[in-house]
């Protein structure tokens, strides 16, 4: 099949390769085209391009912004892409937003799913990323063996948006988890304890979890160079506050969790990893 | 002065009404036909658009909902607009998009000012709005004698935008509070205490404030009756939080704060003042 790609960073190039490695075709365009560099890839000059050459279409992009203006502005996707095809929108971003980009692609007769992913850059590169995917399940089950090349967890939540909901879920547990485990190193270091003993005592226990493993392990270390940048999650929060707002729902954590992420922001470690919430707690 | 004046709601009324009292001529125009008569009958001129109100008119004032509402009745403005029109927004909405809208007004020649106010539509009516000012020097002179109508405390606070910014920081001591006197009075009240006693005992400590004084009252006679509406106050803190989200600053009490407000929209209390976030903290903490 041919498969396009818009999108290359630390996710976008490792799940690309993995659909090449299935047998695909693969078409790709990037903003900067030096990162489309050493692909085994045909470099469209557009997306309207990319869109006319391609059955399937993957984007995993920042922000709502940039996916609508790829998928609906000038030169973009819904230019190019023929009645019948498939967008997958692998972004995190606004469910609102992908609500309104899969109804313009519908007047088109262009099929999306929003299907955000959770694992990080170390779960594309190991293809075992988590799949929340919103949209027609006819159309999911038509992309599942390419979906299958990145990651075995494949779930459908719902219509357009839903996945975007599933992954603001998912996005409120990991970073309000990795502030906990934050204050627990915090607490143990301020009382003259080992943290890497505790650390390794919770492991075994109810406290145990993914993030204490990974980003744990990082705080020990004092290791803080990305796995995911911070400033991605200070963006994913944003979103999820606005959508807690337009449904008038408390989330007292989630609040207080953001005004962390500001302040990480404020030190300038944006591009850092998330695991510099330690350091904010070491300002105080 | 020759003054155009477009929104009147509850608070924009009363105060182009002030400006005839004043003795400016004012010509008003409302989205809604119906809100104009009241001024027609004060002896205000009625404008058929925001392009035809602004024709002829030394100032323009506005006074509506949000910020997309700002920029269109100002695009409005501008195409009316004789060069040198000074036009001021007197409604809340974010410091960046009173900035952006400043930038947009001055390619048309119009000079642009925001001005929030506080004090709610008693302020209005009585005529004694705070009034924060963000423009030029040449902007705030010539606005002045229509400010001196509608407001008592009146303050050029700076630059394009900086009114915004005052009026955020206003919203985040008067959202904060009213949850401080509401959660005071929920703690006295779980502990037995009368605490109309207990507002009584601190008006004459430093915990004073208007809030206590005025909010506190309402609070003690269960009062819900806006005032100022939950979800206009939320609507404020979204502003605060997203500004604090763009900058990198931790507002941790103000994002608290912003959540309570949410519930309050969420559960039904959006048009109630915002002390009914008293009954919110009851309801929490099973003291219905």
């Amino acid at each position: 099949m041919k498969v396009g790609f818009i999108g290359l960073g630390a996710m976008g190039r490792p799940m690309a390769l993995h659909v090449h490695k299935a047998g695909h075709e693969l078409c790709v365009w990037a903003r900067r085209p030096e990162s489309a560099a050493d692909l085994p890839a045909t470099l469209c000059a557009t997306p309207a391009e990319l869109g006319r050459r391609c059955e399937v279409v993957f984007t995993i992009i920042t922000s709502s912004a940039d996916v609508e203006s790829v998928t609906l502005g000038t030169d973009g996707l819904s230019e190019g892409m023929a009645p019948g095809s498939v967008l997958v929108d692998c972004s995190t971003i606004a469910p609102d937003a992908a609500r309104h980009i899969a109804a313009q692609l519908a007047g088109k007769g262009i099929h999306m799913l929003d299907a955000p992913v959770s694992g990080g850059a170390q779960g594309a590169i190991d293809a075992t990323l988590a799949i929340m995917a919103g949209g027609e399940a006819a159309v999911l089950e038509r992309v599942r063996p390419l979906l299958h090349c990145l990651g075995q967890r494949i779930v459908h939540i719902g219509p357009n948006g839903a996945g975007q909901v599933a992954k603001a879920c998912n996005q409120m547990i990991m970073v309000a988890a990795i502030e906990a485990a934050a204050e627990a190193m915090r607490l143990a270091a301020a009382s003259g304890v080992d943290c890497a003993k505790v650390r390794q005592a919770m492991a075994g226990g109810s406290a145990a979890s993914r993030v204490l493993d990974v980003m744990g392990e990082r705080m020990v270390g004092r290791d803080f160079a990305a796995g995911i940048e911070a400033r991605l999650h200070h963006k994913d929060f944003g979103l999820v506050l606005e959508a807690a707002r337009k449904s008038g729902v408390s989330m007292p954590l989630t609040a207080t969790v953001a005004q962390q992420l500001n302040a990480l922001m404020a030190q300038g470690w944006g591009r850092d990893d998330t695991a510099s919430l330690l350091r904010v707690l070491e300002l105080a | 002065m020759k003054i155009a004046f477009i929104g009147l709601g509850i608070m924009g009324r009363p105060m182009a009404l002030n400006l005839l009292k004043g003795g400016h001529q004012v010509t008003v125009w409302a989205r809604r036909a119906e809100s104009m008569q009241p001024l027609l009958d004060a002896g205000a001129k009625g404008a058929g658009s925001p392009a035809e109100a602004a024709q002829g008119n030394e100032l323009v004032i506005s006074m509506v909902a949000d910020a997309p509402d700002v920029a269109e009745v100002m695009r409005g403005v501008a195409q009316g607009a004789a060069p040198g029109l000074v036009a001021v927004d007197m409604s809340t909405i974010a410091p960046a998009a009173a900035r952006q809208i400043g930038v947009d007004l001055a390619a048309a020649g119009v000079d642009f000012m925001d001005a929030p106010v506080s004090g709610g539509e008693v302020g209005a009516i009585a005529g004694t709005l705070s009034i924060m000012a963000g423009g030029s020097d040449a902007a705030f002179a010539k606005a002045k004698p229509a400010f001196e109508c509608m407001g008592k405390n009146i303050v050029h606070v700076g630059a394009s935008g900086a009114g915004q910014v005052a009026k955020a920081a206003n919203q985040i001591l008067t959202g904060m509070g009213v949850l401080a006197v509401a959660e005071a009075f929920a703690f006295a009240a779980k502990n037995g205490v009368d605490r109309g006693k207990v507002r009584e005992a601190l008006l004459g400590g430093f915990a004073y404030s208007r809030i206590l004084e005025n909010h506190g009252q309402r609070m003690l006679d269960r009062n819900f009756k806006p005032g100022f509406k939950s979800w206009m106050h939320e609507k404020d803190l979204n502003i605060v939080m997203q500004t604090a989200h763009e900058l990198g600053l931790c507002l941790p009490g103000s994002a608290a704060t912003a959540q309570m407000f949410n519930a309050m929209v969420g559960s039904g209390m959006g048009e109630e003042d915002s002390i009914a976030v008293l009954k919110l903290l009851e309801r929490l903490s099973g003291q219905e």
